[in-house]
């Protein structure tokens, strides 16, 4: 056998094994990867709605039981109808957190640009389409210490309470101060905006622009809230 | 013939400290900087390495005699890439948080120079065994420095080790702060510039 023959043959070889171990490793383990990401999902949207305290470490079944018991996962046409499935091309993704049958908060996928990549939370809001529930964050590349503070407690904790409407009753979103609130922000916009974290003014910035986007998309869903006329689909 | 002068064990212990990779050959330094914020990520980081490190070292050299030389990087890199790819699945099924702040550099492992460089100098010239040690050393070597880089950022950037605040409350109602350059990057490099210092003019006594 010439050199070269020899060559092609052995990294074939060694190809065909590194290719069936990683196979076996990927399929074997698939199971256990779609679940964590699942459970993960399932924490944080939870955690958006104040119902888990992650310093107490839940176990999985912990987060899955709670799960099933407080939120139901729909879809919002493109009319605003709360519908089961995905709602078709316009459909947009939306859970709530039911309490005695009734909605007591919506939950919106958060989906926004950071300075150094997408931010993915949940943004929860009260049953009055008012009132910010809570906000969580589960993927981010922003700087640790930094920008990275939003996936922080401190951070989040500020936006439970917030309006997303102005004084009068308009749409005004939920924004992200350029320092504390008290200090930047007029008096009677004060409700509208959280304090902002030092040495991260742009992921401030790109998160404020990304929530307004988000906010404005579900607007259909929270004007009905703020009518008091949300029914859910029955069954599932 | 004592055993701590067995060649094999000789091939643990060198890299462990007297060649450390990342002292005194400058390699992994990247790595070094990224995961070192927080101890527990370290020491997945220094496990993932350690278990890759040893494992390639142990496979490569075991073909050493078969494997053509004109293809030998080659080989090598897919018994490495292989392995850091199967670390990174085990670390998503059994370890998601932490695989989570990982993220890229668990991947990243292929390109850490400890690697290759084991692979190349050392498993393709001496037996599997020997080959075995030498890679758990410089894992070892390299999981060291993290291990202390990380206890120094965590203590002083987030008054914590391991999650769990160490630093008493009292102490901050005194006016103590956290050093938030510590959990920044370059942190990192200027704790193992000062490391690297102690330990040549430790060595040179």
């Amino acid at each position: 056998m010439s050199d070269q023959l020899k060559s092609i043959v052995f990294t074939a070889v060694i190809a065909l094994v590194c290719s069936l171990l990683l196979t076996g490793a990927a399929t074997g383990l698939k199971d256990r990867k779609l679940r964590n990401v699942a459970v993960d999902r399932q924490k944080n949207i939870l955690k958006s709605v104040g119902l888990l305290d992650v310093a107490q470490k839940p176990t999985d079944q912990r987060i899955e039981r709670l799960y099933q018991e407080n939120i139901r996962c729909y879809a919002m046409d493109g009319t605003g109808r709360i519908v089961p499935g995905d709602g078709g091309t316009d459909g947009l993704p939306v859970c709530f957190y039911v309490k005695d049958s009734q909605p007591a908060a919506y939950i919106l996928p958060v989906d926004s640009r950071g300075l150094w990549g997408k931010i993915h939370g949940y943004m929860a809001i009260e049953s009055d389409g008012e009132t910010v529930a809570g906000f969580s964050v589960y993927s981010h590349n922003e700087t640790p210490g930094l920008g990275g503070e939003i996936e922080k407690p401190w951070f989040q904790q500020n936006f439970v309470g917030k309006q997303i409407v102005d004084t009068s009753g308009e749409f005004a979103a939920v924004g992200i101060a350029k320092g504390k609130v008290v200090e930047a922000i007029a008096p009677d916009r004060q409700a509208n905006y959280v304090d902002g974290i030092s040495g991260a003014t742009l992921t401030g910035k790109f998160l404020t622009g990304g929530l307004k986007d988000i906010l404005l998309e579900y607007e259909a869903l929270s004007k009905q809230f703020r009518a008091g006329q949300v029914s859910l689909p029955a069954g599932s | 013939m004592k055993m701590t002068q067995s060649p094999t064990f000789k091939a643990f212990s060198e890299p462990v400290v007297k060649n450390n990779p990342v002292f005194i050959q400058s390699l992994g330094i990247c790595s070094a900087l990224a995961v070192t914020v927080q101890l527990k990520t370290a020491i997945v980081m220094a496990l993932a390495l350690t278990f890759v490190t040893a494992f390639s070292s142990l496979t490569i050299s075991a073909m050493r005699n078969v494997i053509p030389r004109n293809v030998r990087l080659i080989v090598e890199l897919s018994v490495i890439a292989s392995l850091v790819i199967l670390a990174d699945e085990v670390l998503r099924a059994f370890f998601y948080d932490i695989s989570k702040q990982l993220s890229v550099f668990v991947g990243l492992i292929i390109t850490n120079c400890i690697v290759m460089g084991r692979a190349e100098t050392y498993a393709l010239g001496n037996p599997p065994v020997q080959s075995f040690m030498d890679g758990l050393g410089n894992g070892a070597g390299y999981g060291l420095v993290l291990v202390i880089v990380a206890f120094i950022r965590e203590l002083f950037g987030a008054g914590k080790l391991f999650g769990f605040s160490v630093v008493p409350q009292v102490f901050y109602d005194y006016g103590y702060m956290n050093m938030g350059f510590m959990q920044l990057a370059p942190a990192a490099f200027i704790i193992i510039g000062l490391l690297v210092w102690l330990q040549k003019s430790l060595m040179k006594t």
